[in-house]
């Protein structure tokens, strides 16, 4: 099958600075895909190439198996919701309807539905919406839109806790009705964890870990107790964080532990407490050298 | 094709800019206009007959107002891709497409709007210039022939403002403030060049002949290959923007 988004070796330079590295990844069909990393790290950068606003400096990037650059059939095929969408002098409505004519698999029942439940007044004009209501309007046309590939952007900056949860329904609900490929960037890493299949961090244009989720729960955990059973039961494992207060340490090691080892770590009275993904990312973003590619947390994980 | 339409479409979504605009600014500039010449006493100019230096009375009323409808097709270029076109290329366009699109819709307005104008020429030719002799929509030399070339020569005039706009607003969108200056200086160094070369190979005297010998319907050829250079200027820039 070919995958939705192939990326090979793209590279991205700004003057004075690199904003992606060497990035090399690959997303199948009829998934949801977490974009994750820091401000900066690349993120965006990364989106406007695939979705030809952004020219590459180096490397291959292709969608639907062709390169999306000046490519109107593969880019009527994709949407991307930006949180910086710059709009011109238009009304909410405007907006919806240049986007019902410019998609082919626009469903207008939906964009009404979600228009409803965000509250969006359709004839206020787009410049004079909150920063919340800016980000629902990109968040109706995003899943209305019902591209193929739907990329988002930090789709909810400025939205409250009720209406990032109506988001996430809202995209699970018609994700399932209409499968599609969805890649969604995020800070908000935990509260969003549950949506994602596979996850790609990214810090400082460089691709620091690229898994299935699944796979990365028990990747690496958290070891509490006494100095010395710590370091006993850590040896030989990597090492990402230690911390000491007295006779107490806390270490970040990373996985994966067998039966053997949950007993081991039972009878030296150790806490044991898997890293959610948010502290996942959190640590892989600060390894000077990441080896967290598929194979090797594969490899990890099956062992 | 589809997509073509779907940006032309776009850019209509809000129609004031494209369609109302340029027409209240025009009838209300005709109103003033036609107020005016009718306060204004008529002047008279000396002619020298065979009685003697006779004083002739001035009826004939001429203004350069019709210009605003042709600064408008310049500010809407400048719309269509300045603040447009970032939304536009979210909507899974291709800058190539967009770029086709916004030019078909410049020439679909210069026709109708260019069609207009000559029909309303027509009725101040029939009218008298609206009972006060006013030369409103008509321009002595430019727009003063048969209807067909009123129509063809503010077609292509329009046309021609709407495509130059669209380039200054494509180099504001890649490169802002600071390109559109340079780019402004760049064609004021091109002409610069061009004078100096004439100059240098002593061709004023044929430059002036040229001109003076250019006839409307020729002149309109000439602004017609303009726009297809600025057309084919712009098309070279905007597969460059990033938004």
């Amino acid at each position: 099958m070919t995958p939705a988004i192939s990326v090979t070796g793209l590279t991205r330079g700004y003057r004075g600075h690199i904003a992606l590295d060497r990035v090399t990844f690959d997303i199948e069909p009829g998934s949801i895909t977490g974009l994750l990393g820091r401000n900066g790290a690349g993120k965006t950068t990364l989106l406007r190439i695939l979705a030809g606003q952004e020219f590459p400096s180096a490397g291959q990037v292709h969608v639907f198996g062709a390169s999306p650059a000046e490519n109107d059939q593969v880019l009527r095929r994709m949407v991307l919701i930006r949180e910086d969408q710059v709009y011109p002098d238009i009304k909410v409505r405007h907006a919806l309807a240049a986007a019902s004519w410019c998609y082919p698999g626009w469903s207008a029942e939906l964009a009404s539905r979600l228009l409803a439940d965000f509250a969006l007044p359709p004839d206020r004009p787009v410049k004079k919406l909150s920063r919340g209501m800016r980000s629902a309007l990109g968040i109706v046309i995003g899943l209305a839109a019902r591209a193929e590939l739907t990329l988002f952007d930090e789709p909810y900056a400025g939205l409250d806790a009720v209406a990032r949860q109506t988001f996430y329904d809202a995209l699970l609900a018609d994700y399932a009705e209409h499968p599609r490929t969805i890649l969604l960037s995020t800070h908000l890493i935990d509260e969003a964890a549950g949506l994602f299949e596979r996850v790609i961090v990214i810090d400082r244009g460089r691709i620091v870990l690229a898994a299935a989720a699944d796979d990365l729960r028990g990747v690496a955990m958290t070891v509490s107790g006494p100095v010395l059973a710590v370091d006993d039961f850590t040896a030989g494992h990597q090492v990402w964080e230690r911390r000491q207060i007295a006779s107490q340490a806390s270490v970040v090691m990373v996985g994966p532990l067998d039966e053997d080892d949950w007993a081991r770590a039972r009878s030296l009275r150790l806490d044991l407490e898997p890293l959610t993904l948010q502290q996942l990312v959190v640590h892989a973003a600060a390894q000077p050298a990441p080896d967290m590619t598929d194979e090797s947390v594969m490899e990890r994980t099956s062992a | 094709m589809r997509t073509w339409v779907s940006v032309a479409r776009y850019h209509l979504v809000r129609p004031a800019i494209f369609v109302g605009m340029p027409w209240a600014i025009m009838a209300f500039s005709f109103v003033v206009n036609l107020i005016i010449f009718r306060l204004v006493p008529p002047s008279s100019h000396a002619v020298q007959t065979g009685h003697g230096v006779v004083q002739v009375m001035n009826t004939s009323h001429y203004t350069g107002a019709v210009a605003i409808i042709y600064v408008f097709f310049f500010i809407m270029g400048v719309f269509g891709t300045g603040a447009s076109l970032p939304f536009g290329l979210a909507l899974g366009v291709s800058r190539r497409s967009y770029y086709t699109g916004t030019a078909l819709l410049a020439v679909a307005l210069a026709a109708a709007d260019g069609l207009a104008l000559t029909v309303l020429q027509a009725i101040e030719r029939a009218t008298g210039g609206w009972g006060e002799d006013l030369h409103f929509f008509r321009v002595p030399y430019l727009l003063d022939g048969p209807w067909y070339l009123t129509w063809l020569t503010s077609f292509v005039g329009l046309a021609l403002l709407f495509v130059y706009g669209m380039w200054f607003g494509i180099v504001y969108r890649r490169w802002n403030i600071a390109g559109n200056v340079s780019f402004i200086a760049a064609q004021v160094t091109v002409l610069l060049a061009v004078a100096l070369l004439i100059t240098w190979v002593h061709g004023w005297t044929g430059v002036g002949h040229f001109f003076t010998a250019l006839s409307a319907a020729g002149l309109t050829g000439l602004l017609a290959a303009l726009t297809a250079a600025l057309l084919a200027g712009g098309y070279a820039t905007v597969r460059r923007v990033t938004v």
